[in-house]
């Protein structure tokens, strides 16, 4: 039956004239796999995805939230089920980027099995100290690193912060003692008790902080400055050429039909730029960059082979 | 004086009609999720928050609220009556509620259970209007150091529960330990005992732990021991409200656990579950019928149920005040909140004053209407043990499968917990007790995790416990415990000896775990 209407789908694509126009592309409702429990920002974006889904093109789509194992879990889940699109993966770092070095028995291959399809967008992470420790630039930091060393936090071995963290001890040649958590919440709050010295984390969920001189950013790891934060230089223009950004996509299985794959990038690309979701993405801190489904492809392929060094070294070292 | 005008604006708020009925529908909601085994309040929470767009933040926060503490007054419900936790939390309630359900006192036990949830409720309320900004600067004190010395102590009060023999008691608590490091190391990201199996990395989940040991094993045992289906001891429905003695025993219970609950729930990242087994654990060492815990104390279901209650209540002070998410649950409010732009944090209490208010006087509300929805319903619930066996049994697998699944949507979590069944089957079979091993298994990593960051922040100087002032203090406490459990042991033991030479009477043995 799945079968039949598979075919009968890519047949009515077919007939469709060579230019996708965005709009629904399945009568079933579309599942969009989301790798976190319900609450976190990748579970709001796939809910607003949804939303604007069924508002503006009347694609009906649901979130289903299969956490688990880093998200290898929801990838592999997502890599077996039919190219038809009505099963989609919301991919990060994690799933796509960081498992393929940590972890040696990936149950998928991440470009083979699956059709990247969208780029969301990406949120930057930066490093902060405490603000009376007489540490205000990334040289005072160094210093400080060389001298009495210092702890940062990160929300987890492994994790993008991990990473960006380990890519700033080559970078700078320094050695920073790594003190994982369970996320960036729990971080931050050893960090307020004042048991941690440093922490990196998304410059966005740090604003409030920011303001209230709880917290001292020191350096954004992004290619240019924040436009929500002005003040905060980035570690490029600091002579240190480091970017890890926290991306964001959607995926679905290999196979997809290309001209759904289109409609479905067209159909996102419009959504991603309609003023209330501009709006609501910027709370979170995703900034959008347009991208076809082949320059995400690549996109995902190129994190693959960049950050492979710093995951290595990450895994070493702890 | 603040307070009480921000109680009274808050009462204010929470009465206006709209707010009133999403509370009643969040609290009825959340008792029947409760109810429900498996279907934890973050399953409930998701289900409902995209309802929630369309409401006034307050009226959305009121009711997801509802849902949260409704759901564990509905959770000690199934725990008691078929020994199946309905919260991962409750499963400290089944140690003592199921057996005196077995005895034909369910409706005590479950009017015993609404009474100590709903004292806790209100502490729990009490201690968030008043010491909010106080407590969220107290969690801020608490590093890895600290939180390792509480959780210290918390385990060498939970070694003391276990009713019969010692060495089974400790093994099991080891046990519970060991299996709760299955998983991703935390600090290395090495993974441990995972088989190679992907569902493994994040260790086993709670919930089929307890659902596994508590419910399926339970039915195994039920089938074994009852295949023609006549259930247990008659119930005398007339009999519901306790005795005057039963309340004056009652009374002790669930002001330390609403004490110890208020405690752990304003603590991020240890919650009710940490809450109940504690206060367990320290009742049962204070409780002038320690004896008859485990075997249908009325205090063994008070304690965990009041302290479970307060957490959820002050769960909602770092969330709130803090921005920092005690549990998943938590995270989701966080969540929902930011979608209304609102950002929880140290300026939520003076930025949203009427939200912060509302939603401590609609804590208030609810448990009324949780009180007056669950007492009469006392009767209805008793009944439902009347449904013959070969109904019932399936109904419930089917349910624990359902509630297992919803965890992740994961079928692998099923058969888990088909395999922990087995497992708590074998363990009633040879009287191992789950009651220590469930505590190991929840207090264990979380120990192991701070006590690692400790030594990682202090650069593997091991003194900083002692130094410390408040982990100091903890391990004090926690060594004079010992000391003083050491001493009472002995001191049992040479009058126990002193007994057998007089009398020619053996010691009957335990019998908390007849099935």
């Amino acid at each position: 039956m799945k079968h039949i209407l598979s075919i009968s789908a890519a047949a009515l694509m077919l007939a469709l004239p060579a230019v996708a126009e965005p709009g629904k592309w399945s009568d079933e409702p579309v599942r969009i796999v989301v790798t976190f429990p319900p609450g976190g920002t990748s579970d709001l974006i796939a809910r607003v995805l949804a939303q604007y889904f069924e508002s503006e093109y009347g694609q009906k789509a649901v979130v289903d939230n299969r956490p688990g194992a880093g998200g290898t879990v929801a990838a592999d889940y997502v890599g077996e089920q039919a190219p038809d699109g009505t099963t989609l993966i919301l991919g990060n770092n994690a799933p796509f980027t960081i498992a393929p070095t940590q972890f040696e028995n990936l149950p998928y291959d991440p470009m083979g099995e699956f059709t990247h399809i969208a780029y969301l967008g990406a949120s930057t992470p930066a490093l902060f100290v405490q603000p009376d420790a007489g540490i205000t630039t990334l040289d005072d930091y160094i210093a400080r690193a060389n001298g009495d060393g210092i702890t940062y936090g990160s929300s987890g071995v492994g994790s993008i912060t991990h990473i960006l963290g380990k890519a700033v001890d080559i970078a700078l040649g320094i050695e920073q003692i790594h003190v994982p958590y369970q996320g960036s919440a729990p971080a931050i709050q050893d960090f307020r008790a004042g048991v941690l010295e440093a922490y990196y984390d998304m410059v966005a969920l740090n604003g409030d902080l920011i303001t209230e001189g709880e917290t001292q950013p020191i350096a954004l790891a992004a290619p240019e400055r924040s436009q929500a934060f002005p003040d905060i230089p980035t570690f490029r223009e600091l002579g240190h050429d480091i970017v890890v950004e926290n991306w964001t996509g959607l995926s679905g299985p290999a196979g997809m039909d290309p001209a759904m794959v289109e409609t479905i990038n067209d159909t996102v690309a419009e959504i991603m730029q309609l003023e209330a979701v501009v709006e609501r993405l910027a709370q979170f801190g995703v900034e959008h960059t347009p991208m076809t489904a082949e320059q995400f492809t690549g996109f995902v392929e190129g994190t693959i082979t960049t950050w492979e060094p710093l995951i290595k070294a990450a895994k070493v070292n702890g | 004086m603040e307070i009480l005008a921000g109680f009274g604006n808050g009462l204010l708020v929470a009465l206006q009609p709209e707010n009133l009925l999403y509370c009643f529908v969040g609290v009825f909601l959340g008792t029947f999720i409760g109810v429900l085994p498996g279907i934890g309040s973050m399953a409930a929470i998701s289900m409902i928050l995209p309802l929630t767009f369309y409401l006034e933040p307050t009226s959305a926060l009121v009711m997801i609220a509802g849902v949260y503490y409704g759901a564990e007054y509905g959770g000690s419900i199934a725990s008691i009556l078929m020994n199946i936790p309905g919260t991962p939390s409750s499963s400290i309630t089944c140690i003592d509620g199921y057996p005196m359900a077995r005895d034909g006192r369910a409706g005590i036990a479950l009017f015993g259970s609404a009474i100590a949830s709903f004292g806790g409720g209100i502490i729990g309320m009490i201690v968030m209007a008043m010491l909010a900004p106080a407590l969220a600067e107290l969690a801020l004190n608490f590093g890895p150091t600290e939180y390792f010395a509480v959780i210290l102590l918390g385990l060498v009060a939970a070694s003391a529960v276990s009713n019969g023999n010692p060495i089974k008691g400790i093994t099991m608590v080891v046990a519970g330990l060991m299996l709760g490091t299955v998983g991703v190391d935390i600090t290395t990201g090495a993974e441990r005992f995972t088989m190679g199996i992907p569902e493994m990395r994040d260790g086993v989940h709670l919930v089929i732990v307890a659902m596994g040991l508590f419910g399926v094993g339970e039915l195994i045992v039920s089938i074994r021991a009852n295949a023609t289906g006549a259930f247990q001891n008659e119930i005398d429905y007339k009999k519901f409200y306790p005795s005057r003695a039963q309340w004056k025993a009652m009374f002790g219970p669930i002001l330390r656990g609403s004490g110890i609950g208020s405690f752990f729930g304003a603590l991020p990242g240890t919650g009710q579950t940490v809450a109940s087994a504690v206060a367990y654990a320290v009742e049962k060492k204070v409780s002038p019928n320690r004896d008859g815990f485990g075997k249908g104390a009325i205090e063994g279901v008070a304690v965990p149920e009041a302290a479970n209650n307060s957490a959820t209540q002050t769960a909602f002070i770092p969330t709130l005040t803090l921005g920092v998410p005690g549990s998943a649950s938590m995270a989701l409010v966080i969540g929902a909140l930011m979608m209304y732009g609102i950002v929880p944090g140290p300026r939520l209490l003076v930025e949203h004053s009427d939200l912060f208010w509302g939603l401590v006087a609609s804590f208030l509300i609810g448990n009324v209407l949780l009180l007056i929805l669950n007492i009469p319903l006392i009767g209805l619930w008793v009944r439902l043990l009347k449904i013959p066996y070969r109904y019932m049994y399936p109904t419930i697998i089917v349910l624990i499968c359902i509630g297992v699944y919803s965890l992740n949507n994961n079928v692998f979590d099923v058969w888990l917990t088909l395999a922990f069944g087995w497992a708590g089957y074998l363990m009633r079979l040879f009287r191992f007790e789950a009651a220590p091993f469930l505590i190991g298994f929840v207090l264990g990593p979380m120990m192991e995790e701070q006590l690692r960051r400790a030594m990682l922040l202090s650069r593997g100087d091991a003194t900083v416990f002692l130094t410390r002032p408040i982990s100091g203090t903890l391990i004090a406490i926690t060594v004079l415990l010992l000391v003083f459990a050491i001493g009472s042991a002995l001191r049992q033991r040479r009058r126990a000896r002193r007994a057998t030479r007089t009398t020619s009477e053996t010691e009957p043995l335990p019998t908390s775990n007849k099935g």
